[in-house]
């Protein structure tokens, strides 16, 4: 074995050796929990929950995602969207003290969690001109 | 050790333990967003919302849908059913197993004849009141699907896009809309 190949060996079996995860990190997630729930959350001055459930509904739908299941009562959404790969969001409508929603949204691709703040911007700049339009037609 | 595997391993080393990255548009609206809506969405006149739900779900059993959850209070109704991809209607799964099978230099790729392949279909229908105008519903759908190959494995991951398999759908609701304002 010449020294270029054990060279390649050595660290092809470091590279491998570092992919080792651990499992408690996996279900916990990674991330602290008050920076994910501030990328995440964004408030709504608006009384109306239902209202603010469907404009996430329709920016879901928008977004190309189904609708797996909706609690109007615990303000739950959850979606799925198939496009090469599988995207998963839940989204949380909160009614908030001082007449305020808070709307929380956590997304995962396939077996990883988003946690990139611009994604999150992303869905909340859509959310934003739903919101818009549906507390236009309310007033 | 064979050349192939010092590949492999130069390969690990290059590649190193790098994780699938968030797509930069995936929660942002593609262009073609006010087609597909305009393709999934209709604009109907009934007596209750109600009434659109009632006839919605009996639209759905016509087409063997099971009706997964119904949340009445935001007007969402969702529904799924495995087919057999090998159907007349439905060829696409099989025709990407052909072409995937000549992709990978197999030969006697003949699995449209012979494969059993299954597609899960997730149907969402969306009713929302319109506030300025009472009476009239604008009610959305979404499709997608995912069709397995013989050995479970995925093939396709897709949201239906097809203006004609909506307008199926709206055509039958209409007529179901029809049947259930009279039975009410």
């Amino acid at each position: 074995m010449s020294r270029l190949q054990r060279l390649v060996l050595l660290l092809g079996l470091l590279s491998l050796a570092g992919c080792a995860t651990t499992t408690p990190t996996n279900i916990a997630g990674g991330g602290t929990q008050l920076e994910t729930r501030q990328i995440q959350t964004r408030e709504y001055d608006t009384l109306d929950k239902a209202m603010t459930m469907r404009s996430v509904i329709a920016t879901l739908q928008d977004l190309g995602f189904t609708i797996d299941q909706a609690d109007a009562e615990l303000g739950t959404i959850t979606a799925t969207r198939l496009d090469q790969y599988t995207m998963r969001m839940t989204v949380t409508v909160v009614q908030k003290e001082g007449e305020r929603i808070s709307v929380r949204a956590n997304a995962r691709i396939g077996e990883n969690a988003v946690t990139d703040a611009e994604t999150y911007q992303d869905f909340f700049v859509v959310l934003d001109k739903a919101m818009f339009l549906t507390l236009q037609k309310v007033d | 050790m064979n050349r192939a595997a010092y590949s492999l391993l130069l390969a690990a080393i290059l590649c190193g333990c790098a994780t699938p990255e968030v797509p930069k548009s995936a929660l942002r609206l593609p262009e073609s967003t006010l087609d597909i809506r305009s393709i999934q969405t209709r604009t109907l006149e009934a007596s209750s919302e109600t009434v659109i739900l009632a006839a919605t779900i009996a639209v759905l059993q016509d087409m063997e849908f099971n009706i997964d959850r119904i949340e009445k209070p935001l007007g969402v109704i969702t529904a799924s059913k495995v087919s057999d991809a090998d159907d007349k209607n439905q060829k696409t799964g099989l025709i990407l197993l052909d072409v995937l099978c000549a992709m990978g230099g197999g030969g006697g790729c003949d699995a449209s004849s012979t494969a059993k392949d299954d597609q899960h279909i997730t149907l969402t229908m969306v009713v929302l009141p319109n506030r300025a105008k009472a009476g009239e519903y604008k009610v959305r759908i979404t499709i997608q699907r995912v069709i397995y190959d013989k050995m479970n494995r995925i093939l396709v991951l897709e949201r239906i896009d097809t203006a004609e398999t909506y307008q199926t759908i709206f055509d039958n609701l209409r007529k179901s809309l029809f049947i259930q304002e009279g039975n009410t």
